[in-house]
């Protein structure tokens, strides 16, 4: 091929991508609308939108929209696009398009934490600071996980047994989590229980603003890394000899999936598979491995999955509220097999 | 070749924790091609890695152009040195021109964006490996041959000065294994780049090799000119060859006959008996052969396959008739003959004494005997070998083992 069409091909994007983003990007809009308009009461749009630009009319649609569905909307777009690019981290990283932030079992150490300080009374005294609290134990939390799935991805390099030892790190932080929960006060469960389903319901503007900050700095960070992300593609021995730092890096990798991971957990709950089947599907509709244009494609499509799975989670059976990551399983327990299957028959 | 060293160790040791290798001192010179050879297991990879800066050396220095290679930054570094590993990714969804535009890594900007002198780069360093027409392939789809080709051209990408290969003709077939040699010596023969190989194909790294490091027993046993180094005797002890042997001159291994089926006189010379002595080596006849001149190939052939070589040395006229009163000699040992159909007085003699002997002879049709008596005269070396194979009395085969 000559110089000229690989540069074309290399540097100006292509029409199909450009295409892919403007559909994703209506979509994300659309059904951030939708999920403003629907609920146990539906609005109009012309409503709706009268609702959005006077915050302060007293009045019930205005209030339902503002303190109810907003909080909600927002905080279900961030928390998909933040799980989707943990994943992609994660999987860049392991080599492996199977993993993610809830099936190495990252998400259940934050769990763990979160329970700890939820259930026991660690938290006591600081319950003005609960968000800051939270998110700062379910950090905390990921970051353990990930370091113990990281020592056992050194010994072993076999993908499936990655996740196999990921589950395992699930079914324990699981067992700490429903001893603590046996352990707690009758009032305090009933919280936790929610909280642990996995639900985007109840989020205080307070949590929005957090998860839009500290979670647009990691993402602004991660989108940085794109170019060692990319050289990443090729292992890590091949990245240091191309000249990146690796330690660093690798450091810098992990400690942005977990907090990103953690940060979502630590408001929402533990949501499934997003994480895990976000990316893959992001790849396989921009037809490449690019992370420059993987990252904010993963961004719009997480956020469009988690918020059309929330909407299915409110609606499907109202008034009653299913779980998040009952939903969200139905999309992403199909792709972890379909995925094994793909690679045993290799 | 200029003088100055593109990478120089001293008193290296290299290893994890335990040293494999120590005192390792070599000087690797612009253009040259550099083949580490050694049994699996004896260092080479550690070696490479070591050289790469993948590990760490226990002790010892390495310099890359003349600056430590551990106070370089790792863009200069990546901007001398470019790697080609045997874990080989295949990345989903990446193209070919995508692939080797990663080795661009330590050139472009912040954000990875190319320019278009990048992208002749690229397109330069794919054509350079003959894969300008895999371009907009998918990396995932290669097979092995191709993907080594775009593995060779994301690390030329990288305009490197210097390329280390770890096993790059490993899982290849002759054809590609050729290819990348070929290109890799093309390499260093038009553009000066510095290629460190570890290779298996011993008479492929004779061939292209500049130089050649004999990597076994914790250190380097030697380094020189391969035509210098490559001696059978140290081939043999580098691999702990006790059943095959190199052969310098041929630049080849030939396997030692067991000799169980018996010995078999082959009349041999003028390279009349090379593929005669695979074909009885095989059988496992162990072979006497004579009377050859000195420098015929037949003589490296037979001496390789750890044949009995009865040779008349032109520079001593006066023991020639040694070598003629040995072989007449052995002939009485042996179980057949196979004639080459070489003329000569003492090919003659040879002939005269099987058949006085009473032992069968075999020959080709084509081979050109002074005498036909009563030898068997086979039309191709196919029947010559089924014709063997019939005399030899199975039972005796296996009886002598």
């Amino acid at each position: 091929m000559h110089a000229q069409a690989i540069h074309s091909s290399l540097s100006t994007p292509l029409s199909r991508r450009a295409l892919v983003f403007a559909l994703l990007s209506l979509l994300v809009a659309l059904m951030m609308i939708l999920n403003l308009r629907i609920g146990s009461i539906s609005y109009p749009v012309d409503q709706l939108l009268g609702a959005l630009v006077n915050p302060f009319k007293k009045s019930d649609i205005s209030y339902i929209v503002w303190n109810i569905r907003l909080p909600r909307t927002i905080a279900a777009a961030l928390g998909g696009a933040f799980l989707a690019v943990s994943g992609l981290l994660l999987q860049v990283y392991f080599r492996n398009p199977i993993v993610g932030p809830f099936i190495l079992g990252i998400s259940s150490g934050s769990t763990v934490m979160v329970s700890l300080v939820m259930l026991t009374s660690i938290g006591l005294g600081f319950s003005g600071y609960a968000p800051y609290l939270n998110t700062l134990a379910s950090c905390l939390g990921a970051y353990g996980v990930t370091a113990l799935i990281v020592v056992i991805a050194i010994r072993v390099r076999n993908g499936v047994t990655l996740l196999i030892a990921g589950l395992m790190m699930g079914y324990l932080c699981g067992a700490v989590t429903s001893i603590l929960t046996a352990l707690a006060e009758k009032e305090t469960i009933k919280g936790f229980v929610l909280w642990q389903m996995g639900s985007f319901s109840g989020f205080k503007w307070i949590e929005v603003w957090i998860m839009f900050v500290v979670g647009g700095l990691l993402l602004g960070a991660t989108y940085l890394m794109s170019k060692p992300l990319n050289a990443l593609l090729l292992g890590e021995d091949y990245a240091a000899s191309m000249g990146v730092d690796i330690r660093r890096f690798r450091l810098l990798i992990l400690f942005l999936s977990s907090s990103l991971a953690g940060l979502v957990t630590a408001m929402a709950g533990p949501v499934a598979f997003i994480g895990m089947a976000v990316p893959h599907m992001t790849r396989l509709s921009l037809g490449t491995s690019d992370n420059r244009v993987l990252l904010p494609g993963a961004c719009l499509l997480g956020a469009l999955i988690t918020s059309l799975c929330d909407l299915i989670a409110r609606m499907w059976l109202t008034p009653v509220e299913l779980p998040l990551s009952a939903i969200t399983a139905f999309f992403g327990a199909p792709i972890v097999i379909y995925l094994l299957l793909k690679r045993g028959m290799k | 070749m200029s003088k100055e060293a593109i990478l120089r160790s001293s008193g290296l040791c290299v290893g994890y924790h335990q040293p494999v290798l120590a005192d390792v001192n070599l000087a690797f010179g612009r253009g040259q091609f550099i083949a580490l050879l050694g049994p699996n297991g004896a260092g080479k990879t550690t070696l490479l890695r070591t050289l790469s800066r993948h590990l760490k050396p226990l002790a010892g220095q390495i310099e890359i152009l003349g600056q430590d290679l551990h106070a370089m930054s790792a863009l200069d570094l990546a901007r001398a040195v470019a790697v080609c590993l045997t874990d080989n990714a295949k990345p989903p969804l990446l193209s070919v021109a995508e692939f080797v535009a990663l080795g661009r890594y330590p050139h472009t900007d912040f954000m990875g964006r190319l320019s278009p002198h990048d992208a002749e780069v690229v397109s330069r360093s794919l054509a350079a490996v003959a894969a300008g027409d895999l371009a907009a392939r998918l990396v995932e789809e290669l097979s092995d041959g191709e993907r080594q080709k775009v593995v060779l051209a994301r690390a030329l990408a990288q305009e490197p000065k210097l390329m280390l290969l770890d096993e790059p003709t490993a899982h290849l077939d002759l054809k590609h294994r050729i290819e990348v040699m070929g290109i890799l010596r093309n390499l260093c023969r038009d553009s000066g780049l510095t290629v460190v190989a570890s290779l298996h194909d011993i008479d492929i790294a004779a061939k292209v090799a500049d130089r050649v490091v004999l990597v076994q027993h914790g250190g380097i046993s030697d380094f020189g000119l391969p035509e210098a180094v490559l001696t059978s005797d140290k081939v043999g002890q580098l691999y702990g060859l006790d059943r095959a042997d190199f052969d310098g001159h041929l630049g080849g291994i030939e396997f030692h006959g067991d000799g169980h089926a018996g010995k078999v006189f082959v009349i041999a010379g003028g390279g009349s008996g090379a593929t005669l002595f695979r074909l009885l080596s095989k059988k496992g006849l162990a072979i006497e052969t004579g009377v050859l001149a000195d420098g015929d190939l037949d003589r490296y052939v037979a001496a390789a396959l750890g044949a009995n070589c009865f040779v008349r040395s032109a520079a001593a006229p006066a023991v020639a008739g040694l070598a003629i009163d040995g072989a007449l000699a052995a002939l009485g040992g042996c179980d057949l003959v196979v004639d080459g159909g070489l003329p000569g007085s003492d090919a003659q003699a040879l002939r005269q004494r099987s058949k006085a002997h009473g032992l069968p002879i075999f020959r080709l049709a084509g081979a050109a005997a002074i005498d036909e008596g009563d030898a068997h005269c086979c039309a191709t070396l196919g029947e010559l070998s089924a014709a063997i194979d019939r005399a030899l009395p199975s039972a005796a085969q296996y009886a002598r083992r």
